[in-house]
C-alpha cells in the first residue's frame, strides 16, 4: 500500500487532483480507530491526515475552537481542559477530529451533550478532483447557505478530504460521577426519563452505569433521584470516566454492530444478545455478534422496525439502504467526479 | 415556457378548485413575505396532504412553472417572495400535530403548524420544543425547518437542525422520500442536515418529525441594567468563562428598552445603556449554582439593578418586553428593516459601535435587541419609507452594516436566512469555488432548478460552470436585471 503524507492543504489538494486524473483510489486515514465502518472498498494508496495536526485559532471566550482534521483528539481535550472546555466527541485518545467526524461517531453522552453532529459549524474540505472548499462559519448560529459540512459528517471519506473544522465546546462540568446499578433496559428507560439532565445511561447485560455531570450541588441531587429509582446505586469513584464507547474495550473478533432505532425499542433489538451496550433515551447500542449469521439476526430486528445496523468494528459492511440513491449518486459524482475516493464504501 | 392555464386546470382537478387562487388579489397578497422585497406569482395552492404537494410539483414540472414553497409567509430575507410566473404552493393548510411519542422523544407535525402552537401543545404534556424564533406565534414549523431558526433559548439548545429527527420531503422529480430517521441516525449522507436551512430550493417538506425535550424542572429569569454597553456585554463573556452556558441570554440597548417599556409596560430600567435578560433552567440544584455565578458576573461588571423574576407571571412579563420589541418598534417609525448578522461574541460592542456610527452618518435611528450569548445581532432601522430619500439611505446603511460584520469576521445570517435579500452578499464569504461546489448540492437535488429558484445563490453561482460566469462570459449581469426592485438589500 502506497502512502501519502501531506503536511499541508495544498499537499492534499496536490495529491487528490492527482489521483482524479490517473485514477487512483484513496483511502483517507486518520487514527485508524473507525476505517471498519463502511462497505470493503479496494484502494492504491492512503492519505494520512496525521500531519495536518495544528489548532488555527482558539479564543475560549467564543466557546469554539477551529483545528486541522487530523489533529488528535487526545491533544485536543487536553488543550481544551486547561481552559476548563471540552469537545464532547469521547473518542480515544489517538482518533483523529476528522476521522471522528468523518465517520459519525456518537459519544455515549449523547442524551446530555446532543449529536456530534451538530457541533460542526465551520469545515475546509478537499474534495475528491482536489478542489479546496469551505462551509458555514465560525459562528454558533448560521444561515448562510448550504452546508457542506453536514453532508461530510458521516460520509465516510466519500466525498473528500476533512482538513480543518470549527467545533462548538461546551464547559468542562463542575463534577462528574458514575453509579453502578444492578437492572435491566427498562429501569435504564426510567432513570433516562426521571432524572434531569442526566448525561448517560449506559445498559449493559450485566447491569447500567449511570453518568451524572453538573454542579456539586446537584451531582447530590440527580445521585439521590436515582437511588431512589434504581435502589443500590454505588457510586464509583468521581474522576472515574464513563465508557467512552465501550465496545473498544470488548475482546477482538467478531463484528460490533452500532444500532440506531427509536429509544423505547431498544430491548426489542437486544433480546437474545448478551454482548451489548446501550444508550437509554437515545436509541444507540452497540451489539456484539459472533459471525455473519449473528450479524443477520441483529440486523432483521433493527430493519424491522425502521432502524439501520452498520458494522464499527469487524466485517459485516453498512447494511440497510440507502434513501434517495439518485441524490447521494448526483452528490458523489459532484465531489469525486472520477470516484477515487474509496468506491464503494457506502454503496456500489 | 410556462402554461398556466393549464397548471390551473390540473391543480383544480387535484387539490379542488377552492384549493387553487389565480385571482389578482390572492396574488398579490403572496407576492410577498415579510421582507421588503415584492415579487410576483401567477398561481397560488394550499394543498392540504402530502399527495396534494406531490400534484403540486407535477403539475409545476408539466406546465415549465417554478416552484416556491411558503409557510407562514413571515420570513424577512425574501426566500418566499416569488418571481414570474411562479407557483406558490403555501402549507398553511397543513397544520395537523400528528403524533407525539415522548418515549421515543419525537412528534410528528405537518409543515404548517405555528411553533407556538406545537410548544404550547407539548407543555401541556409536560414536554418542550426548543427554537423559539421571534416570529413563533405565526411562523410554521415547515419554514422553522427550511430557515434552520434559531430564537433565543438555542443558546443552550441548539438551533432548528438539532431538534429535526426526519422530513418527508417532496422531491424535484414528485417522490415523496424520508430523510433522516426517527432513531438517532440514518443511512447515506445527512441529507436531513443539508434540507434544514435550505429555503424551500431543495424540496417540499410535508411532514417533520422533531426531537422533543423534558420540560426543565426549574427555571429561573434575570434581568440586569448597565450605565454602558461594555458593561453588558463583558457580564455575557464572565458568565461564559464561570462555565455556564445559560439557557438564553439576550441584550437590548436604551432606544429599544424605551420603546418595549411605553408598550409592554414590563417594568425594564430605562436609564440603562443596555439590558441584559438572562435565563437559566435544568434541576433545581443546577439552577441556584447557575443562578450564583450569572448574578456574581453582572456584579463583578458594575450592574446598575438587578430584578429576578419571582414567579412564573414575572418570568412571563420580564420575557414580553423581550419578545414584544419587534411590536413595539412600530412607535419610532411606521417601517422598519432587521439585520441578522452573526459575529464572534467577543466582537459584539465593536460591532454595535459601528452599526451605530452607520446610522449616525445617514441620518437614521437604529435600535439593537439580539441575542448576545450566540452574537447573533438584530441591529434595526427605523424609517418612513414615505420620505424621499430614506430608503436609499436604509439600504446603503443595511449594505455597510453587513461589510462590517463580515469584516469582524461574522456571517451573511444568523437565523433569517439568505433568500433574495443577502444572495448578492454570498461572495463576501465564500469563494467562487464554495459558491459552485453548493450549486452541485442543489443540483443534486433539483437538476431542472425548478424549486425556488434565485434564492440564496447569487446568479453566477452553477454546479461546474462557475468559473466561466466569474470571468465575465456567463448571464449574470442580464440575469439580475430583471429581479424586483430592492432584492439587492
Amino acid at each position: 500500500m502506497d502512502l501519502i503524507h501531506p503536511r499541508t492543504v495544498a499537499d492534499v489538494a496536490e495529491a487528490l487532483g492527482t489521483a482524479s486524473r490517473v485514477g487512483i483510489r484513496v483511502l483517507v486515514v486518520g487514527g485508524r480507530r473507525h476505517l471498519d465502518k463502511g462497505n470493503p472498498t479496494e484502494v492504491d494508496v492512503e492519505i494520512w491526515t496525521t500531519q495536518l495536526d495544528q489548532v488555527v485559532a482558539y479564543e475560549p471566550d467564543e466557546m469554539l475552537v477551529v483545528v486541522q482534521g487530523g489533529m488528535r483528539c487526545g491533544t485536543l481535550a487536553e488543550l481544551l481542559a486547561e481552559h476548563g472546555q471540552e469537545w464532547p466527541a469521547d473518542a480515544p485518545p489517538d482518533a483523529t477530529v476528522g476521522g471522528v467526524i468523518a465517520s459519525g461517531a456518537t459519544s455515549a453522552r449523547r442524551l446530555r451533550v446532543g449529536a456530534l453532529r451538530d457541533t460542526v459549524v465551520e469545515m475546509e474540505l478537499v474534495t475528491g478532483d482536489g478542489r479546496t472548499v469551505h462551509s458555514g462559519a465560525r459562528t454558533v448560529k448560521n444561515v448562510t447557505g448550504y452546508d457542506l459540512h453536514r453532508l461530510m459528517t458521516g460520509s465516510l471519506g466519500t466525498l473528500g478530504v476533512i482538513t480543518q473544522v470549527a467545533l462548538k465546546l461546551r464547559p468542562l462540568p463542575e463534577r462528574r460521577r458514575t453509579l453502578v446499578a444492578v437492572g435491566d433496559m427498562a429501569l435504564a428507560r426510567r432513570i433516562a426519563a426521571e432524572v434531569p439532565l442526566v448525561a448517560g445511561v449506559l445498559g449493559t447485560h450485566d447491569g447500567l452505569e449511570v453518568r451524572l455531570e453538573g454542579w456539586s450541588d446537584e451531582i447530590e441531587e440527580l445521585g439521590a433521584a436515582v437511588v431512589r429509582l434504581a435502589g443500590d446505586a454505588v457510586p464509583s469513584d468521581d474522576d472515574a470516566t464513563f465508557p467512552l464507547a465501550p465496545w473498544w474495550t470488548w475482546p477482538e473478533g467478531g463484528t460490533v454492530l452500532e444500532a440506531a432505532v427509536v429509544p423505547s425499542s431498544l430491548p426489542e433489538i437486544l433480546a437474545g444478545s448478551t454482548i451489548y451496550a446501550a444508550l437509554a433515551g437515545v436509541g444507540i447500542a452497540w451489539v456484539g455478534a459472533a459471525d455473519a449469521d449473528e450479524v443477520a439476526a441483529v440486523r432483521r430486528r433493527v430493519e424491522a422496525i425502521g432502524g439501520i445496523a452498520p458494522a464499527v468494528r469487524g466485517p459485516g459492511g453498512l447494511g440497510g439502504t440507502l434513501p434517495v440513491p439518485a441524490v447521494h449518486r448526483r452528490l458523489k459524482a459532484s465531489f469525486d467526479p472520477s470516484n477515487v475516493l474509496a468506491p464503494g464504501r457506502i454503496w456500489t | 415556457m410556462a402554461d398556466v392555464d393549464a397548471a390551473r386546470r390540473e391543480l383544480e382537478a387535484a387539490l379542488g378548485p377552492e384549493a387553487v387562487l389565480s385571482d389578482p388579489l390572492a396574488r398579490r397578497l403572496y407576492a410577498r413575505d415579510a421582507s421588503m422585497v415584492e415579487g410576483a406569482c401567477a398561481l397560488v395552492a394550499l394543498p392540504t396532504t402530502p399527495e396534494q404537494v406531490q400534484a403540486c410539483v407535477r403539475a409545476a414540472a408539466t406546465h415549465g412553472l417554478p416552484i416556491v414553497p411558503r409557510g407562514s409567509g413571515t420570513g424577512l430575507a425574501g426566500a418566499a417572495t416569488p418571481i414570474g410566473d411562479s407557483l406558490v404552493v403555501t402549507t398553511a393548510r397543513m397544520t395537523g400535530i400528528l403524533e407525539v411519542r415522548p418515549e421515543d422523544r419525537l412528534a410528528w407535525v405537518e409543515p404548517g403548524v405555528p411553533n407556538l402552537d406545537l410548544a404550547n401543545h407539548l407543555r401541556a404534556m409536560g414536554w418542550s420544543y426548543a427554537p423559539d424564533p421571534s416570529s413563533q406565534q405565526t411562523s410554521s414549523i415547515g419554514g422553522n425547518v427550511n430557515t434552520n431558526a434559531g430564537g433565543p433559548h438555542c443558546l443552550a439548545y441548539g438551533v432548528t437542525s438539532a431538534h429535526v429527527l426526519a422530513l418527508d420531503v417532496v422531491m424535484a422529480d414528485g417522490s415523496i422520500e424520508r430523510l433522516g430517521a426517527e432513531g438517532p441516525e440514518a443511512a447515506g449522507y445527512d441529507l436531513r442536515g443539508v434540507v434544514v436551512g435550505s429555503e424551500g430550493t431543495l424540496g417540499l417538506v410535508t411532514r417533520v418529525c422533531v426531537r422533543i425535550l423534558p420540560a426543565p424542572p426549574a427555571v429561573r429569569t434575570m434581568l440586569f441594567g448597565f450605565d454602558t454597553v461594555e458593561a453588558c456585554a463583558a457580564t455575557v463573556s464572565a458568565i461564559i468563562a464561570r462555565g455556564v452556558v445559560p439557557a438564553a441570554v439576550e441584550m437590548m440597548d436604551q432606544g429599544i428598552v424605551r420603546a418595549v417599556e411605553t408598550f409592554a409596560h414590563a417594568g425594564y430600567p430605562v436609564d440603562a445603556a443596555a439590558v441584559l435578560l438572562v435565563e437559566v433552567d435544568g434541576n433545581a440544584a443546577g439552577v441556584a449554582a447557575q443562578t450564583h455565578e450569572v448574578e456574581a458576573s453582572a456584579d463583578a461588571n458594575g450592574a446598575s439593578s438587578v430584578r429576578v423574576a419571582s414567579d412564573e407571571t414575572e418570568r412571563a412579563l420580564l420575557w414580553k418586553g423581550r419578545k414584544s420589541a419587534f411590536g413595539a418598534i412600530a412607535q419610532i417609525a411606521p417601517h422598519y428593516h432587521l439585520h441578522d448578522c452573526v459575529v464572534p461574541r467577543t466582537k459584539v460592542v465593536e460591532v454595535m459601535r459601528g452599526v451605530y456610527a452607520i446610522a449616525e452618518r445617514h441620518g437614521l435611528i437604529v435600535t439593537n435587541v439580539f441575542h448576545a450569548g450566540d452574537g447573533n445581532l438584530h441591529p434595526l432601522f427605523s424609517f418612513d419609507r414615505a420620505v424621499p430619500g430614506t430608503l436609499e439611505r436604509v439600504l446603503q446603511a443595511s449594505d455597510e452594516v453587513v461589510r462590517l460584520c463580515v469584516d469582524a469576521g461574522g456571517a451573511l445570517s444568523g437565523e433569517h436566512g439568505i433568500g433574495l435579500e443577502k444572495r448578492d452578499f454570498m461572495p463576501l464569504v465564500f469563494s467562487a469555488e464554495d459558491l459552485a461546489s453548493q450549486a452541485c448540492v442543489r443540483a443534486a437535488f433539483d437538476p431542472d432548478g425548478r424549486m425556488n429558484p434565485r434564492k440564496v445563490l447569487p446568479d453566477g453561482a452553477r454546479c461546474g460552470e462557475f468559473a466561466l460566469a466569474a470571468a465575465g462570459t456567463g448571464d449574470a449581469a442580464s440575469d439580475a436585471a430583471d429581479l424586483p426592485e430592492g432584492s439587492w438589500i
